[in-house]
């Protein structure tokens, strides 16, 4: 029988991976796909105990407002990836560096 | 219409006097050519001070939820108001007085200030978590596009891409310990959880998945306000962004942070209701050691890296830190009296830090220099603004009876009162190391010579500016009963 | 054919599906495999979200997520490369620190997981649920819900205006 905990891995699975993707990746994208990825997990979990723990819709209504913020985020970080890239032509984090004092 | 709703929008003025100026300034920018940069900017100014003259009545309402226990109208949420709003509208009046910003429109400026104030005014006041978390990015995102406002210049542009690139991350660990505390108590709502956790669902193994949930909800936390360790983002991005971002981003979302900070861990942790002096909050570890950690680490910290900045901004970035890390003194004893000193800093800082800031942005204006080796001789060439931050830095360093000082007693006596008195010590400690950056600046100015330059023509505007935070600063000293009467009042927190 | 074994079934492989593209999206050193990877990733959320009985939220993550968000990758990778790179290789940085601590959060988050008991108020029975969620954002929820439309529109002027073109 599927249960709670099944989401629970998946969603665990997926943070993890979101947070290495974050910490190893040096393409401003790939960061943001980690970042997506560890709100993506968050979503899953809040679904979850939405049917299994908690039965009631509060935890859909809140991934919609995740959905809601994350689409508004990813808007944000790509128009100063390419503002980013406009100047410098790159976008690899190891490029950013001339704010270092 | 629900009737309930149409009562509490009358509690909700100052938010819609918010959003309705930013919908003006929206339709201003893009229909009146010609005028729009003053109109805009009187919009901004107006809006802002309506929605403070709004907030004022507030303080007497009483305790309550409001839409359907989403946000709280309490003493506390109004204090945090009214602070914001007012580090907003000083924030609009130095904007267009700055060189950085003033070669660029700042329409879609006033409309950021504005729609960043009604995030932080959501978020001092939320007790619901998805109302926190809606309130905390939109305040962060509205943050990371006024840091890279200056699009065309590279450091502004860097410095917003680490914050957002770093913020993101924070806030969406945030949400996954959120989603852990769901989980455990069944609701978003704090008063719901901390129900839910003092009738024993922390207990056995649960303990590890609350510590979990709210290590990761301090993550978000930290970032907000620059704690340690969350605060690698501070100093490249408090100097890559323009000053008056810089100046906005070390008072107001901080102060945002700590508000939502002490509410969470009062009405959503803790298990006394009664108006105790101390409450505890549950958990498998205790909080107050680690919230003590965090502090001292970050003070420390904030005041080691410091000594070796010679950029003025990256400087205030870390002594930013820093004072987080003082701030936190009080946050950390978790009891009403350290609320209260919280309160109290953060009134004092509010006028010494952006005091300091507009005097960075002046000197910019006139030398187009960080350094503080540009800062040599400034008493000859301009001893107004020499003289006004001195005045500053010795608030900054606590040194009475400047205002920074009322700020560190009130931090360092809760600490004492709660028999934390080697804590209070390490602060005092931090406030000497501290003293010799902020000392290093002073000599600069006035004792050392510097090249000869003109004299600075300062605009009336700036001046007066410049006049509004001494005031506070160097009068606290004979008013400071009020403001400590007056914090004493704003801890009234909504329980439900 | 059990229903319940065919059920377990597909769960497990959208389930794996899911894990299977994050790690592409993670490990992969093109850029445009991690983009579509990313994309397979969405779709084995949205099939996670049926099977939760979550069918309002299942076709709004279709619909913004890979509708809206991974589109908007897919230009962030495409413009900001030059044209002629083919390859679009991305490096990685801290590759073996990196890896460490995504063991030692999955590990701690599995351990977690694994001995919580979650609150249990039940199940929730699987009906449509696009009727009630909008009922829910016109009543308990209506103040976000007003609140993310302002907060779209200013996260909307803000991006509009880093990415606008200088005034010739």
């Amino acid at each position: 029988m599927i249960g709670l905990n099944h989401y629970l891995f998946v969603s665990a699975a997926l943070f993890s991976l979101g947070v290495m993707g974050v910490l190893t990746r040096k393409n401003a994208v790939n960061v943001l796909m980690g970042i997506e990825l560890i709100l993506n997990s968050a979503n899953i979990n809040l679904v979850a105990f939405s049917r299994y723990s908690v039965a009631s819709l509060d935890g859909q209504i809140f991934a919609v407002f995740v959905i809601i913020i994350a689409a508004a985020e990813a808007a944000v970080a790509l128009a100063i990836v390419l503002s980013m890239y406009r100047i410098v032509k790159s976008v690899n984090l190891d490029q950013a560096d001339t704010l270092k004092g | 219409m629900n009737p309930e709703i149409l009562q509490d929008l009358e509690s909700f003025v100052p938010e819609i006097v918010l959003t309705v100026a930013l919908l003006l300034v929206v339709l201003a920018d893009i229909s009146l050519p010609k005028l729009r940069t003053r109109v805009t900017f009187l919009v901004t100014a107006v809006g802002l001070l309506a929605a403070l003259c709004f907030t004022v009545p507030l303080f007497g309402a009483g305790e309550k939820a409001l839409f359907y226990n989403m946000v709280a109208l309490d003493r506390m949420a109004v204090f945090f108001k009214g602070f914001l709003i007012l580090a907003s509208f000083l924030v609009l009046l130095a904007a267009p007085g700055s060189k950085e910003l003033s070669s660029t429109h700042l329409g879609e400026f006033y409309a950021l200030l504005l729609g960043v104030t009604l995030g932080m005014l959501l978020l001092a006041s939320s007790v619901d978590m998805l109302m926190l978390y809606l309130s905390l990015e939109m305040v962060s995102l509205t943050s990371y596009i006024m840091v890279g406002y200056l699009r065309h210049d590279r450091q502004s542009n860097e410095a917003s891409l680490k914050y957002i690139l770093f913020g993101a991350v924070s806030t969406g660990s945030m949400l996954y310990g959120i989603t852990l505390l769901f989980g455990l108590t069944g609701s978003t709502k704090m008063p719901a959880i901390r129900e839910a956790l003092a009738s024993g669902g922390a207990s056995g193994g649960n303990g590890m998945a609350l510590l979990v949930a709210t290590a990761l909800i301090l993550a978000g936390f930290g970032f907000k306000t620059a704690a340690v360790p969350f605060h690698f983002w501070c100093p490249d991005v408090y100097t890559g962004a323009p000053t008056p971002v810089t100046a906005f981003l070390s008072v107001a979302p901080k102060a945002a942070g700590f508000a939502t900070l002490i509410r969470f861990f009062f009405s959503g942790m803790s298990d006394t209701t009664t108006s105790a002096s101390q409450w505890s909050a549950f958990s498998a570890m205790n909080w107050t050691s680690l919230l003590i950690l965090i502090s001292i680490i970050t003070m420390t910290l904030g005041n080691i890296a410091a000594l070796r900045q010679d950029n003025l901004k990256r400087l205030l970035a870390y002594s930013s830190i820093a004072h987080a890390g003082y701030m936190m003194m009080g946050a950390a004893v978790l009891s009403y009296e350290g609320v209260q000193a919280v309160l109290i800093y953060l009134i004092t800082y509010l006028f010494m830090n952006l005091g300091a800031f507009l005097v960075v942005i002046e000197i910019f204006n006139q030398t187009n220099s960080f350094n503080v080796n540009d800062y040599r001789g400034l008493y000859r060439r301009s001893p107004f603004l020499a003289i006004s931050m001195t005045i500053f830095l010795l608030s900054l360093m606590g040194i009475p009876p400047f205002a920074g000082f009322f700020g560190k007693l009130f931090v360092f006596a809760a600490a004492v009162n709660h028999n934390l008195a080697w804590f209070a010590v390490i602060g005092a400690l931090n406030s000497v190391v501290a003293v010799y950056y902020y000392a290093r600046v002073i000599k600069a100015m006035i004792i050392e010579g510097g090249d000869e330059g003109a004299g600075f023509k300062l605009a009336g505007t700036s001046r007066a500016l410049v006049w509004i935070m001494l005031l506070p600063t160097v009068g606290m000293v004979l008013f400071w009963d009020r403001i400590q009467a007056l914090t004493g009042r704003s801890w009234k927190f909504f329980i439900g | 054919m059990d229903p319940t074994a065919v059920a377990q079934v597909i769960f497990y492989f959208f389930a794996v599906l899911t894990v299977a593209s994050a790690a592409i999206v993670v490990f992969s050193s093109s850029l445009i495999y991690s983009a579509f990877a990313l994309l397979f990733t969405f779709f084995g959320v949205a099939a996670l979200y049926v099977f939760l009985g979550a069918d309002f939220l299942a076709a709004t993550q279709l619909v913004i997520y890979v509708g809206g968000i991974l589109i908007l990758l897919l230009f962030g990778v495409m413009l900001t490369h030059k044209l002629y790179d083919l390859d679009l290789k991305t490096e990685t940085f801290q590759f073996f620190p990196g890896f460490l601590v995504m063991a030692a959060v999955l590990l701690t988050l599995t351990g977690v997981i694994s001995k919580t008991q979650w609150v249990s108020r039940g199940e929730r029975p699987l009906n449509p649920t696009t009727i009630a969620i909008g009922l829910l954002f016109m009543r308990e929820y209506i103040l976000p819900f007003e609140v993310a439309s302002v907060f779209l529109l200013v996260a909307l002027i803000g991006a509009a205006m880093i990415v606008r073109r200088r005034r010739s």
